[in-house]
């Protein structure tokens, strides 16, 4: 059953030809039914009007039989009715309701209609004389049906069997074979080369020559956006190769940081960069870019892809403290997806440091190695700046002057006038903290910032200190030795004055309120020694 | 014979033929005068000649008689029959024995003496010849 239900399933002309039969019997159920039934009458009535014929043949014989009151006439009559076999009983009854004579064929065959005629006198037309009684054969009747049905039903039968065998056949070779052929060839079918399937002979014209035009144009289709596939798969390639040779041979490291600061990508310029080992797989073990960076508390923030505002470009350096040497990087930041940063990074360490050495330079007194004028206007502008933003911190700036320079220079020349330059330069640079500043204005002019000194006694400490060591004798040459002596003035910033530029000309002031004093000792700034 | 003699000739002749039709236009049906039976009606007749009765109405035996010479004419008038049918139906019969054709008598003479020698006799004679010792029971138009 599950065997035939598959077949049906998977079988059109099976199938088709199940459902058209079904529909045939069906209908020739009904179709029997109406005929059985149809035929049933018109056997009953044809039973009838041969009866009637009966009936007529032997119907003067009946009058004159009856006319006469002859029982054996009558009995001969119903003798030869009963040889009929389709009569089953027959009875004849005079006028005077006396039965002449009867008799039954089949005793037990079921009474069915009678038909009755009556028999009138062979004289006299209008005297009835008796009457016959016939009843047909119902068995016999029967049988002529079920004869009569069962031919139907064979023919039915037979013509089932030929519909069902014909549209079998023909749905086999009309339908399911092109079908079949159709699958089979475009199984086989190699589309891509841009083969073509081919119609069944004799199907070109109708629906299935219409399935494979259509089947060709969308395998004309498919190779048409394959052929483009490929191509674009292709110029990809390409591109994606020459975008890995620069990814991975270019001087600038290239990376990609991802919405919450952590490197997803990065080629080897940038391993290099921020040695990082060549084997690490960032997109199993991402690291976060601010901790590559240094300083890593919360700076996470500063690379994360920051959605709210939209990506945007940004440019900065950082420094980067790699074992001995400081690095700069260079580092520019670009949106490349939501959630998703492309930066480059440049190692401009050499371009720092040729910038920081430019700059030295430029603010080095090359004679001494101390600050000359330009460094120093340059970090009185930054202790000016300071001094505005913390009011309360002083800071002392003291000029020196040395004392008969001149004569030095002239005695000895001028080779032991810088000499002595250096000398005193030395002492200074010795004294002073990290913080602190030493410049050569010009000649023979020295000055000293202090940062963050509040006291005059604290200047103190330091001068006396240093004029201590001068006190030293300087060697000249062979045992000629000369002690130097040199003029200091001071201002307080912060206590003098409020400005810097000013307490530049209050400590120039000092210091000539020291030379008047006797030369090699220090004046503070008072202004009313000024007055 | 001149012209005269043969026109009364012919006259006299046709005159003769117009008279005797008349006379043979019924046929009478006629018993024995003292049969005791008035009269019969065309059913009874049909009933005694065809064999159906064999009993007069007073319960003596019936006897029919067949005039030969009359016979086509009486049951055409009887039972509106040709001979042939007649004799057909009595064919029929032959065998069964139930009923017999009634006796045959070829002369009106012979007929006349059978009827007025049996009392149970019944024929039938030519409706304008019934002789006076003959009772007529039915008269049979034609």
């Amino acid at each position: 059953m599950s065997r035939l239900l598959l077949l049906l399933h998977t079988r059109l002309a099976l199938r088709t030809t199940a459902i058209i039969l079904m529909i045939v019997t069906l209908l020739g159920v009904v179709f029997l039914a109406l005929a059985v039934y149809l035929r049933a009458e018109s056997v009953q009535r044809e039973q009838q009007s041969r009866i009637q014929e009966l009936l007529t043949t032997v119907e003067r014989t009946a009058q004159i039989g009856c006319f006469l009151g002859d029982r054996h006439l009558a009995q001969e009559v119903t003798d030869g009715l009963l040889s009929n076999n389709i009569v089953s009983a027959v009875s004849i009854d005079a006028s005077d309701g006396t039965t002449l004579a009867s008799g039954r064929a089949d005793p037990e065959g079921e009474p069915a209609d009678s038909v009755v005629r009556e028999i009138f006198s062979p004289f006299e037309p209008e005297t009835s004389v008796c009457r016959i009684t016939v009843a047909p054969d119902q068995d016999f009747i029967d049988k002529l049906v079920s004869q009569a049905s069962t031919f139907i039903g064979g023919a039915l039968l037979l013509q089932l069997v030929g519909i069902g065998l014909c549209v079998v056949l023909v749905v086999v070779r009309f339908v399911t074979r092109p079908i079949t052929g159709l699958s089979h060839r475009l199984s086989e079918l190699e589309a891509e080369t841009g083969q073509q399937l081919q119609a069944p002979r004799g199907n070109r014209d109708d629906e299935i020559g219409q399935l494979v035009i259509s089947v060709n144009a969308m395998i004309d289709n498919l190779v048409q956006s394959l052929g483009e596939e490929r191509r674009l798969r292709l110029e990809r390639e390409v591109e994606e190769r020459r975008y890995r040779a620069i990814f991975d041979n270019v001087e600038a490291g290239i990376f990609e940081l991802d919405s919450a600061g952590f490197v997803r990508s990065a080629n080897p310029a940038f391993r290099r960069l921020f040695d990082m080992a060549t084997g690490t797989d960032l997109e199993r073990h991402p690291v976060a870019f601010a901790a590559l960076v240094g300083d890593g508390d919360g700076a996470t923030h500063a690379f994360a892809v920051d959605d709210e505002a939209g990506g945007y470009e940004r440019q900065w350096e950082v420094a980067l403290d790699s074992g001995e040497r400081q690095r700069w990087i260079s580092l520019i930041l670009s949106p490349l997806e939501t959630g998703r940063l492309q930066g480059v990074a440049h190692d401009v360490t050499e371009r720092k440091k040729a910038a920081d050495a430019a700059e030295k330079m430029a603010m080095t007194d090359p004679l001494t190695g101390l600050g000359n004028r330009r460094g120093f206007d340059h970090r009185l502008a930054v202790m000016a700046r300071h001094h505005r933003l913390y009011p309360e911190r002083c800071h002392a700036l003291i000029t020196l002057d040395f004392d008969h320079f001149k004569q030095i220079n002239d005695t000895y020349g001028h080779q032991v006038g810088d000499r002595a330059l250096c000398h005193v330069g030395g002492i200074l640079a010795g004294l002073m903290r990290q913080r602190d500043y030493v410049a050569r204005l010009g000649g023979d002019e020295f000055v000293v910032l202090l940062e963050g000194c509040d006291q005059r006694s604290d200047v103190e400490v330091v001068l006396e200190r240093f004029l201590d060591r001068l006190r030293k004798p300087f060697e000249v040459e062979g045992d000629i030795e000369i002690v130097i002596g040199v003029s200091i003035g001071i201002a307080m910033v912060g206590l003098d004055t409020e400005d810097a530029e000013q307490a530049v000309r209050f400590s120039d002031i000092a210091m000539y309120a020291a030379k008047r004093a006797g030369r090699n000792t220090w004046r503070f700034y008072e202004p009313v020694t000024q007055s | 014979m001149n012209r005269v003699q043969r026109l009364l000739i012919a006259s006299t002749f046709s005159a003769t033929l117009v008279v005797a039709v008349p006379v043979s236009a019924d046929i009478a049906v006629v018993g024995n005068a003292g049969s005791g039976i008035d009269r019969l009606t065309q059913s009874d007749v049909v009933n005694i000649f065809m064999g159906r009765y064999r009993k007069l109405p007073t319960g003596n035996v019936a006897l029919p008689v067949d005039s030969t010479t009359l016979k086509a004419r009486f049951y055409r008038a009887l039972v509106n029959k040709d001979l042939a049918e007649i004799n057909s139906y009595w064919a029929r019969l032959v065998f069964s024995g139930e009923a017999s054709p009634p006796q045959q008598i070829a002369t009106i003479d012979d007929v006349h003496q059978l009827v007025t020698q049996n009392m149970n006799a019944l024929s039938y004679v030519d409706g304008g010849q019934v002789p006076d010792d003959m009772h007529v029971v039915l008269m049979l138009s034609e």
